[in-house]
């Protein structure tokens, strides 16, 4: 086999963004605490600001910077900002720091989930690697990997048990697909990309406000009896 | 100009003879950070020296096996210097024995034969390390495993020096994603061979959480002596590995120059002891994990192994 | 021509600012004023967009295909809109709740109705993608307006596989993109009409994912199986004039952005490949919603795994690709809102005068309610595909462009798992409404006059669909058929 050619700076310091990313995304599954998930998303969301930066600085797409700032505004601040506000409410003992506001787990360990969402992620890996993509964005393996993003935070989702945990799964799936339009919609136009992430502040506050019902009926954050609908 | 197998028996013995001095190093600046004075640098040698004028004593039952597995372990990390770049840039003639798989494989024979000593003293101490060894150590081969797969394709050999020089060729070779998670995976692998926090705590018996710690416990006299400084080999051997292939390929001998290659025998412990202080940091900074947790560490590694060989094999990262 | 789109964009958008501050019974009044003005400025857009398409302001744009979907949200906001009123007033000691409630419903159900209209009129796919993210957000807070816990759970459902879904045709939208920038250069900003002008130079692996990632995406707002689990739960728990524009009008309204990108990829990829997805994905939704149709206890889950039936026929017949199939296609959606919303609303008289979504708790409909009654009767039978109801005419021409397009197995299954669903749906519409009440009754009488108006005006337009649609709808139909098949 041919030794792997050396991708260069720009690309590998990308690709080392991008695999951090997932990374974080693999983390969520370690993180018990609602608290330490939602500092995760913030620093998931700062991470594709900084790609954001990076990519904007070397393919030279002024705009970017606009979207890391909005990207970091939003997500890494105001929305962390309203999660935490509503962990505290919906936990009374959030200041005694008693632990109530663990995440409800599933059925499986640790070290099986994260089994789970190395397969996925090859999935992810493998489909990526079928498109021919060759963008004015970031490296063609930020895609792969923020497919495999994508993927994980299903797994993510489907893993949890509470509402908030499955919330932030959902708001890091997007996050995911922000990476992939940092590949392959550098440049799509400003005005496109801040509408999305307005909309999705506003997806944020309906969440708040429906986890808040839920909480308000069940006394908790845990989504075991949301099984009364059937067939 | 040295002879090359002077420069072969040099790697060995730079290794053998370093070890001691780079546990010592650890433990002293693990204390400093405590606030302790720590114990002298040479402690190390001196425990050895003592051990092995001491008398040797073997359980009742034990069989031939307790005595030769010290010494057959010893033998193995005498063998694997000779395998990787430890004071030279180019391979040497013994260095084409066996690949970096193969030297993974030698470190882990050494492993089991103590392994098997340990069961086979019937003392439920060495027993209990022994399994939780083996038990942990079949999620931590595979990460090495996939460690070495990364260094094939990001070379196409899996000779460890061939590495060593592709990541001196380029910064773009060091930033490459699978480069840096390949490193990262063996530095935990690392963390849990050389039995430190958060696996397992170095310094006293806690039985709860031994593992590494527990195997040489029913061993005395001068195979306790090769069962320690055995340990304090492996860790240099893993450290020389993660330094001279994958972190810090610099220092080495270019060419058998007699003050090229002493400058690599002194650069070699030297960047062992800045990377055994970091691991004195983390000593210091975490806590151990619960027992049954350390799968989580070790599922944690697996995924940056696996993370890294996706990345360069499906994504050219 | 461009002041009717922007009033009709604009009339809901007010109606639902103002009925924020006002009481009740004044927030109804201006619901159903801007709810048939609404209609109106529709049926004024019928003639325009036969001949052209209209363009306003760069980022809005109807044509023929716009207004068909449009038609059946305008039609429902009317009906629901006078439905409301009668439904808030025959709630009794519930109907009588805090103003917030009555509040939150009418503006509510304004804003939801004005989110499904601007979605058809978006001429961009960027803000097609947030306009049904907005509908989704608002019918979600809808879902749980009632407070139950039943309500709550289907919320969090609803929201929960709504959002991950809409993710996906995110990233489908992203990768159209992708694939139009290719041709049409880095600033493209995902306008329709240019793209479909590019169809044919669009690289073809790139748009065959984005067209799955659509289909699958928006798919979970349509309720396809297999991304449908949350559609049983929502549209039972909602309040039903809510169900009725959810089943009705939104459902519709997330397979017209599915439309939109099989407009793109079969100009693209040529047709073979969107319509085997869209046959797959229509075959099993059919399938399981007709299974599922034979055993259910609650009334309002019956008619929701009806929608999911009715979204699967209209994806098949989308996949049969003759024109005939298209034609059937579009009326099916008009047809079906109508009858959906009359099914919902009788529905809601059963709720308000029986107060249970039970099955087997209501027994003699036809003898209390003798208008609701009957009007229930004739919307079951309609879903059903009885003649000469719309969806008969629909769902003929459907099958008949199966047969046209030599899918005779898929026509045969088709016909066979129609006809389950309607086994299914009669069983529960005979216990309702035929069986005599076996307690004493309470006394006959409709609950509101103003819930048995729509239901007539619902029920005169599925005569009108079935038995002769209107010359000018025609002329409508052929257009955007035109439009579907890409021979403009």
């Amino acid at each position: 086999m041919l030794p792997a050619h050396a991708p260069g700076v720009y690309t590998g310091a990308a690709n080392v963004i991008a695999v951090l990313i997932l990374l974080a995304e693999f983390g969520m599954f370690r993180q018990a605490l609602l608290r330490d998930q939602v500092r995760l998303y913030a620093a998931q969301s700062a991470l594709i600001a900084v790609l954001a930066v990076l990519v904007g600085a070397v393919r030279h797409l002024p705009e970017l910077y606009v979207l890391a700032a909005v990207t970091v505004a939003l997500k890494a601040v105001a929305i962390p900002l309203l999660l935490r506000r509503l962990l505290r409410e919906t936990d009374p003992d959030y200041l005694l720091d008693t632990g109530h506001d663990i995440a409800g787990s599933g059925g499986l360990g640790l070290a099986s989930t994260v089994l789970i969402g190395i397969v996925v992620a090859a999935f992810g890996f493998f489909s990526a690697g079928v498109l021919p993509v060759s963008g004015g964005g970031a490296p063609a393996t930020a895609l792969s990997v923020s497919l495999s993003v994508v993927l994980v935070a299903f797994v993510l989702m489907i893993h949890r048990r509470d509402v908030a945990s499955q919330a932030i799964g959902l708001f890091s799936l997007e996050n995911g697909i922000s990476l992939a339009a940092l590949v392959v919609a550098a440049s799509l136009p400003l005005i496109l990309e801040v509408a999305l992430l307005f909309d999705l502040l506003l997806a944020v506050v309906v969440f708040g406000l429906l986890i808040r019902l839920h909480h308000g009926r069940a006394d908790t954050l845990s989504t075991a009896d949301l099984t009364s609908l059937r067939g | 100009m040295l002879p090359i197998p002077v420069v072969q028996v040099l790697q060995v013995v730079t290794i053998v003879g370093a070890a001691p001095a780079v546990a010592g190093v650890i433990a002293r600046v693990e204390a400093r950070l405590q606030g302790r004075r720590g114990p002298r640098l040479l402690q190390p040698y001196y425990d050895l020296a003592k051990l092995f004028r001491k008398e040797a004593l073997a359980p009742e039952g034990a069989s031939w096996v307790f005595l030769a597995a010290p010494v057959a372990a010893f033998t193995c990390y005498l063998t694997v210097p000779l395998l990787i770049p430890v004071l030279t840039t180019f391979p040497l003639p013994l260095g084409y024995m066996g690949d970096i798989l193969g030297g993974g494989f030698i470190l882990s024979l050494a492993g089991f034969l103590v392994a098997v000593a340990a069961l086979e003293t019937g003392s439920p101490y060495a027993q209990l390390g022994a399994s939780r060894a083996k038990t942990f150590a079949a999620i931590t081969e595979p990460v090495v495993l996939f460690v070495v797969f990364t260094v094939a394709l990001l070379t196409g050999t899996d000779l460890p020096y061939a590495l060593a020089a592709t990541v001196r060729s380029s910064a773009g070779q060091i930033i490459r994603p699978a480069h840096v998670l390949a490193a990262a995976a063996l530095f935990m692998v690392i963390l849990y061979e050389t039995g430190r926090i958060p696996v397992e705590t170095h310094s006293g018996t806690n039985e709860f959480g031994m593992i590494e710690e527990a195997r040489p416990f029913e061993h005395s006299g001068p195979y306790f002596a090769l069962l320690k400084w055995g340990s304090a080999v492996k860790q240099l051997i893993l450290y020389t590995i993660l330094l001279n292939v994958f972190v810090a390929p610099w220092g080495l001998a270019a060419t058998h120059q007699l003050g090229a290659v002493v400058v690599a025998m002194i650069a070699l412990p030297a960047k062992a002891c800045v990377l055994g202080a970091l691991v004195a940091v983390i000593d210091n900074s975490f806590a151990k994990l619960r027992l049954f947790k350390i799968t989580e560490f070790a599922a944690a590694a697996f995924l940056l192994a696996v993370l890294g060989v996706f990345t360069l094999y499906l994504g050219g990262g | 021509m461009n002041v009717v789109v922007l009033m009709l964009l604009a009339v809901p958008l007010a109606a639902a600012v103002v009925t924020i501050w006002l009481p009740s019974h004044a927030a109804g009044a201006v619901t159903a004023a801007a709810g048939i003005a609404s209609f109106g400025l529709v049926l004024a857009l019928i003639p325009a967009v036969s001949h052209r398409d209209i363009d306003v302001l760069g980022f809005i744009r109807v044509d023929a295909l716009s207004v068909v979907f449009l038609l059946a949200t305008g039609f429902l906001y009317a009906c629901v809109a006078v439905y409301s009123i009668g439904y808030l007033r025959s709630g009794g000691e519930a109907g009588a709740r805090d103003r917030g409630y009555a509040r939150l419903f009418w503006a509510g159900l304004n804003f939801f109705a004005w989110s499904m209209l601007i979605a058809p009129a978006m001429g961009n796919l960027a803000l097609l993608w947030i306009a049904i993210e907005v509908t989704t957000i608002v019918s979600a807070l809808l879902v749980a307006i009632e407070g139950t816990d039943g309500a709550a759970e289907a919320a969090w459902k609803y929201v929960l596989l709504a959002s991950a879904g809409l993710a996906i045709a995110l990233l489908g939208t992203i990768f159209i993109y992708y694939a139009g920038a290719h041709v049409l250069g880095q600033s493209y900003n995902l306008a329709f009409a240019p793209l479909l002008g590019v169809a044919a130079k669009l690289p073809p692996t790139v748009v065959r994912l984005a067209f799955v990632l659509a289909v699958l995406g928006f798919g979970t707002k349509v309720g396809l199986f297999p991304v449908h689990t949350w559609l049983p739960d929502a549209h039972s728990e909602a309040p039903t004039p809510v169900s009725a524009l959810l089943s009705g009008s939104l459902l519709a309204v997330s397979f017209y952005a599915i439309l939109r990108f099989y407009q793109v990829a079969s100009a693209a990829l040529g047709s073979g490949f969107p319509r085997d997805v869209l046959l797959v994905f229509g075959v099993a939704s059919l399938l399981l919603a007709a299974l599922y149709l034979l055993d259910q206890q609650d009334y309002k889950r019956l008619l929701a795994y009806s929608s999911v039936e009715h979204m699967g026929i209209l994806a098949i017949g989308v996949s049969f690709g003759a024109p005939i199939a298209l034609a059937g296609v579009l009326l099916h959606v008009l047809a079906h809102a109508a009858a959906k919303g009359n099914a919902f609303m009788g529905a809601g008289v059963l709720v308000r005068k029986f107060g249970t979504k039970r099955i087997l708790s209501v027994s003699g409909g036809l003898d209390l309610l003798p208008w609701s009654g009957p009007m229930f009767l004739a919307a079951i039978l309609a879903l059903s595909a009885m003649p000469p109801f719309g969806i008969f005419r629909s769902e003929f021409e459907i099958v008949t462009g199966g047969l046209a397009a030599s899918h005779n197995a898929v026509a045969a299954v088709l016909v066979v798992l129609v006809t389950v669903a309607f086994f299914g749906m009669s069983v529960a519409a005979n216990r309702m409404l035929l069986t005599p009440r076996r307690e004493p009754a309470a006394d006959r009488g409709e609950p509101s006059v103003w819930m048995v108006v729509p239901v007539v005006a619902g029920l005169a337009a599925l005569l009108v669909l079935g038995l002769h649609p209107p010359g000018e709808l025609v002329g409508l139909l052929d257009r955007a058929v035109n439009a579907l098949r890409g021979t403009a």
